[in-house]
């Protein structure tokens, strides 16, 4: 899979998010071109890909946005955007006049979505993001970040219902951008976001919702029972680092945004997907012969050894090297030492 | 030499006082296309095709499944929002249509790559002096190089499937400008050798009936010599690498460096290595998607 960030620039400022990196270090102006996004369809085409995900910063800020959407449709892709849903006026109606007729099989907005209390937001943002859902509701799967091991999950039921939105809800957890002192759930923090997770699970059932884990959660964090609750959904669940692969608008590619400064290459460097994602698995590999996974248990695991489980995110070990003893791999190490905190 | 094609303007007097020619009839609307086609079939000439001459956009003419049997030669400015293209590509993509854009402005080249992946046969119009030649060099490598299924764009496809290592090749006939095989009438039936000259007044005959054979029409055999003069006069495309596929078409002064060369040398390298595939069996792709 890949991810094309339309643009760099977000109008929300979400108190987890991933990509502060990227949108830090780039020129606020940086914005997918036709051009490039006509190459990397092209390239895309050519490795055999049929599904691609918009990103951005936020995707619809970029003025083309809709018509990017309706060529990569003509492409014959099928294409899942990622939004914090709130577009202005006239993009939504953009949006009701040129996307409402495409089925929703080819086209699925994934709307990150903040709990109104734990994370409250400006009343005009809240009206935005509600307009957009009533608008797009059959097209969106309801998207959330876990940052805090308190997190709740009523007020995305209530959304589903209210807005029609799709019954899938795909979770993610924050992770650490190496270096960058951000808030994220680490190791010790999983199990007790694996027992909030597991305490919807009636909610789950009755309103007929199925859960879809974003990358980076560990396998042994989950007992028999609840493996078995999320098996029951959608084939099943799995425990990966490395979801897809990242091409910005200048046609840089990286693996995900937390490790965008770490092997980040030119698309122009490849022949073909599959040589990225070799590129990329081999960034792994490198850091996992140093430290097998986020916890010590992970080496020798038999779910790693299956390839069942990557043992948490590389995120994750890259953060700890900032602070801890430095990696033997010369190219990653000077990356780390770009963010190491002085002592 | 048969007697050329004979592009005209939409004249329905005009048209009554022809009989057995083939014809290309110039409008400037899509729904003028269909009318002028049935009169020029109703005439007794053969329709080769209807050049659109629009003012607007692409994405803003009319085009509707009844012109899909029509052979047209759209000449657009731009275009236009991609959006409103989506609302005619099945009628792009389903008739015999190529669609030309000129090369004057960036987007446009842009528009052309665009078009071509997916699946719209296009054509790139370029001027000396207004060309930005790195740019067209691109595109060119994208039209005849480019693995992913696209259409082709002309005249660069043209150029890479016809180039003979052996002989020269012109390639005008794709812009409706070569007097081999087409001749430019005015409303009144007058005749010149381009569409430039038609509309400037500089014409070689009162009427086509005064032109026999066209390679013995002195101002005919005249022009499709000329390249040659160049040659014998020292200009710099005579010692050009690309004027084999060029012939001068861009001619810059003495002195100058218009960048023309330097293009056609890359189009040069780019049709030997298309003749290069297809001698080696290489298969190539079908473009529509
Ligand atoms: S690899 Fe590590 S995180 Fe995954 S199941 Fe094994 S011990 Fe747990
Ligand atoms: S390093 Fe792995 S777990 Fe972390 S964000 Fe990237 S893909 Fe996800
Ligand atoms: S490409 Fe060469 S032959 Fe053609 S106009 Fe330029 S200098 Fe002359």
């Amino acid at each position: 899979m890949a991810n094309i960030l339309l643009t760099t620039r977000c109008n929300r400022s979400c108190p987890y998010c991933f990509a502060e990196r990227e949108m830090a270090g780039s020129d606020v102006d940086s914005l997918m071109s036709w051009e490039n996004l006509i190459y990397i369809a092209d390239f895309l085409l050519m490795s055999g890909q049929r599904r691609v995900s918009l990103l951005g910063g936020e995707p619809t800020i970029h003025p083309e946005c809709v018509d990017y959407i309706l060529y990569l449709l003509e492409r014959g892709f099928d294409v899942t955007v990622f939004t914090n849903g709130m577009l202005g006026k006239s993009r939504r109606e953009e949006f009701r006049r040129h996307l409402t007729g495409i089925s929703r099989e080819r086209l699925t907005f994934v709307c990150n979505l903040n709990d109104p209390l734990q994370t409250p937001a400006p009343h005009t943002e809240r009206e935005r993001i509600e307009e957009f859902l009533s608008l797009m509701g059959p097209w969106v799967s309801p998207g959330f970040n876990i940052y805090r091991p308190d997190f709740t999950l009523d007020f995305l039921f209530d959304a589903i219902n209210r807005f029609g939105l799709k019954r899938h809800l795909r979770l993610g957890i924050t992770h650490p951008i190496p270096g960058k002192g951000n808030g994220f759930i680490r190791p010790a923090e999983m199990r007790q976001v694996v027992e909030r997770l597991y305490s919807y699970r009636e909610i789950f059932e009755a309103t007929r919702v199925s859960p879809g884990l974003d990358c980076g959660f560990p396998m042994c964090k989950f007992t028999d029972e609840e493996l078995g609750w999320l098996n029951r959904f959608r084939g099943s669940p799995h425990f990966r680092c490395g979801a897809a692969v990242d091409i910005t608008p200048d046609m840089s590619v990286y693996h995900c945004f937390p490790l965008s400064d770490y092997q980040r290459r030119s698309l122009f460097e490849f022949d073909s997907l599959l040589e990225i994602e070799e590129h990329f698995r081999q960034l792994r590999q490198q850091i996992r012969v140093e430290i097998a996974g986020i916890f010590e248990e992970c080496d020798g695991c038999r779910q790693r050894e299956d390839d069942v489980c990557s043992g948490g995110g590389v995120c994750q070990l890259l953060n700890r090297f900032v602070d801890e003893a430095p990696v033997r791999i010369p190219e990653i190490e000077h990356e780390i030492a770009k963010n190491r905190h002085p002592l | 030499m048969k007697l050329p094609k004979i592009v005209i303007p939409y004249n329905k007097t005009l048209l009554r006082s022809m009989s057995g020619q083939i014809v290309a009839v110039r409008v400037k609307s899509i729904p003028q296309a269909a009318e002028a086609a049935a009169h020029v079939r109703d005439s007794g000439n053969a329709l080769f095709c209807v050049i659109v001459e629009a003012n607007s956009p692409l994405a803003e003419l009319a085009l509707h499944d009844g012109i899909k049997d029509i052979p047209l030669a759209i000449m657009a400015p731009a275009m236009g929002k991609f959006r409103r293209v989506t609302a005619i590509l099945p009628v792009l993509r389903g008739g015999n249509i190529r669609i030309y854009l000129p090369c004057d402005r960036p987007d446009n080249i842009t528009s052309l790559r665009l078009l071509s992946s997916l699946g719209i046969h296009c054509c790139a119009l370029f001027a000396p002096g207004e060309t930005n030649w790195e740019e067209l060099a691109d595109l060119m490598t994208y039209a005849v190089l480019e693995r992913a299924p696209h259409a082709p764009i002309e005249p660069f496809e043209f150029i890479a499937s016809s180039y003979e290592p052996s002989s020269y090749l012109d390639w005008g006939r794709i812009f409706f400008d070569d007097p081999r095989h087409f001749l430019h009438l005015d409303a009144r039936g007058r005749v010149a050798l381009s569409r430039r000259e038609a509309s400037m007044g500089d014409f070689i005959a009162a009427g086509i009936a005064e032109i026999a054979a066209a390679d013995e029409f002195p101002a005919i055999s005249e022009r499709i010599n000329s390249w040659r003069y160049r040659l014998a006069e020292n200009h710099p495309c005579a010692f050009c690498a690309g004027w084999k596929i060029c012939l001068g078409r861009f001619a810059p002064e003495a002195g100058e460096d218009g960048g023309c060369a330097g293009f056609f040398q890359e189009m040069l390298d780019v049709a030997r290595q298309r003749g290069a595939q297809r001698a080696g069996g290489e298969e190539l792709r079908v473009w529509q998607p």
